[in-house]
């Protein structure tokens, strides 16, 4: 099945957080309430049960002087997810169709994959000692619908499709911005990570939106899964191994000595 | 051949660890096991036999975490009431000379039961000296990852995901140094009888003096009257 992808256009949202309200509907997540930050955001960062936020950002620009930035965040789902990868329970599966899930029932909290993941996107859910996140409405989409952010989204910003379309899609909109007043105009998602399937059209470069450039998974991940977990462990049943042949040895070499050592004991004399 | 060597009143013993050593070696070495069996559920990712042994995955994960509470515990009662003890294991370590090299570089062939000629050996022989280091190092850095990946949020995320791989790396190097040493302390016909030194509080005396010359000389020997 091809691959079914969000669209969301920064030059089309006027964060009305509409999203927001859609995703904990839908999710039945409860209010989590934070004190006033001094800005327009809701919260200081995705939580256990907001899986989605409008993040703001204001920047002073000689030029163009104050810029007022805002960009959805939510879990990217990616191609190659690295959450998945570090997981100890296989608490995380992919969708044929790209949706990264995650099975709470499975999940045991250890948080793994909320170090492990580029965006910093799993949250730990401290009552139920489980992690949460984004679910790309997968319950909804594999009934027919788009997920509950998209279908609420009263601007258009938020486009649910299949994945190379919406890329066609995004490419043209970036082209016009480039030439309609945002020169820095760009896509994201295309081949960030190896690809995502929360794809963005940016009026500016990423930092400008708090996205990393060029997101990577930490080497300290890597090195961890792909060689100490593998590899390394094999050390102990050598050891034991290396026991075992003592035991046979140093008992059949003490019967050969004879037991006329000092202390009829074997080792050394 | 008896599995670990008869426990015989009839000759002279000495003693060779008072009560506070055998209390927190124990004490470690039951929540040190419990850790590891728990700690390799995870490890070996998804062996369900070994989970169920310990109620499932929380079960297990819980099981680590009482351990590893109780075993620091164990390790600051250790070293707080027995400091003076603390000190003196460190004093022996730094004494590793010659004798300790020749020692280790024999220990192969004791190891596997030939006779060899050892030099004479402070309270700590070669191996032991390696083994009193490598083995609480490995066991220091448990703790301290343990700790950081137990509350990940206070952490800034870079020494979180350092804390995984050094918590593996250190478990992989201290239980190494355990299956060798757990063997050592017990089945191996040379050495055997020091799981009574660590069980029941002495040794015979004259194993000590054959294994430990120089330790037994210096504390039950010539060398400690004429002192
Ligand atoms: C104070 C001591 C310790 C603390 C606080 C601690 C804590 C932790 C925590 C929080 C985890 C993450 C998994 C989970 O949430 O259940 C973990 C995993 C683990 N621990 Fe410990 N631990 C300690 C000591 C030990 C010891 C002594 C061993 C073994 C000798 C050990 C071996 C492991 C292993 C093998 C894992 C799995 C790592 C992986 O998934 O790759 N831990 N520990
Ligand atoms: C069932 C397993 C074990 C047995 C039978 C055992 C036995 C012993 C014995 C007999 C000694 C005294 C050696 C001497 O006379 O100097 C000893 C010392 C020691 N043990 Fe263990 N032990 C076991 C597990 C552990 C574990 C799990 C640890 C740490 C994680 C540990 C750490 C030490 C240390 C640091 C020493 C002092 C240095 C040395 O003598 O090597 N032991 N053990
Ligand atoms: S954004 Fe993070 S949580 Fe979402 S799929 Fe990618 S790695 Fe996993
Ligand atoms: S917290 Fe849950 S989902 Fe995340 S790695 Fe651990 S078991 Fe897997
Ligand atoms: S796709 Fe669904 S779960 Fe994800 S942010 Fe949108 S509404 Fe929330």
């Amino acid at each position: 099945m091809a691959n079914l992808a969000n669209l969301y256009d920064v030059s089309k949202c006027t964060a009305c957080r509409g999203c927001q309200v859609a995703c904990k509907d839908w999710n039945q997540l409860p209010a989590v309430i934070e004190p006033f930050k001094g800005n327009y955001q809701t919260h200081e960062d995705t939580n256990g049960d907001t899986f989605t936020i409008i993040n703001f950002f204001e920047y002073e620009d000689p030029v163009d002087g104050v810029r007022w930035n805002f960009i959805k965040r939510q879990c990217m789902h990616c191609l190659d997810p690295e959450c998945m990868k570090v997981c100890p329970r296989q608490a995380y599966t992919k969708t044929s169709w790209g949706a990264t899930l995650h099975d709470p029932d499975k999940c045991i909290g250890c948080q793994y994959c909320a170090a492990a993941c580029p965006f910093d996107i799993p949250k730990y859910r401290k009552r139920e000692d489980v992690i949460t996140k984004c679910t790309m409405c997968a319950d909804r989409v594999e009934e027919g619908l788009t997920p509950a952010c998209a279908r609420t989204c009263p601007s258009g910003a938020l486009t649910f499709g299949d994945r190379d379309e919406l890329l066609q899609k995004a490419e043209a909109r970036a082209k016009f911005l480039r030439a309609n007043g945002f020169p820095r105009a760009t896509i994201y998602g295309r081949v960030e990570l190896g690809g995502l399937n929360n794809l963005y059209v940016l009026t500016d470069t990423p930092d400008m939106f708090g996205l990393p450039v060029n997101p990577k998974v930490s080497g300290n991940i890597t090195f961890w899964q792909d060689w100490i977990q593998p590899y390394f462990g094999w050390l102990i049943p050598l050891m034991l191994t290396a026991s075992a042949t003592s035991f046979v040895t140093s008992r059949i070499l003490a019967s050969k000595h004879g037991e006329h050592g000092e202390h009829g004991e074997g080792g050394h004399e | 051949m008896a599995l670990i060597p008869e426990y015989r009143n009839d000759v002279p013993r000495v003693e060779r660890f008072n009560f506070l050593a055998r209390f927190s070696h124990w004490g470690h070495t039951v929540t040190f096991l419990l850790c590891l069996f728990t700690g390799l559920v995870l490890f070996l990712d998804g062996v369900n036999w070994l989970a169920a042994i310990f109620g499932g995955y929380r079960g297990a994960g819980l099981v680590h975490r009482v351990s590893a509470v109780g075993m620091t515990i164990v390790i600051i009662i250790g070293a707080v009431f027995g400091f003076k003890g603390v000190i003196e294991w460190i004093k022996d370590l730094l004494r590793f000379g010659m004798n300790d090299i020749k020692f280790i570089m024999l220990f192969p062939l004791e190891f596997l039961g030939f006779p060899v000629k050892v030099p004479p050996q402070t309270r700590f022989n070669g191996g032991e000296k390696g083994n009193s280091i490598v083995t609480p190092t490995c066991v220091f850095l448990l703790v301290l990852s343990g700790y950081i990946m137990w509350f990940p949020a206070i952490f800034p995320v870079g020494l979180v995901r350092v804390s995984y791989w050094t918590h593996d790396i250190a478990m992989v190097g201290a239980t190494c140094m355990v299956c060798m040493h757990a063997y050592l302390g017990s089945f191996h016909p040379g050495s055997g009888e020091s799981f009574w030194g660590m069980w029941k509080g002495t040794v015979r005396a004259d194993w000590a003096k054959h294994h430990h010359a120089i330790w037994y000389d210096e504390t039950y020997g010539d060398k400690s009257k004429s002192e």
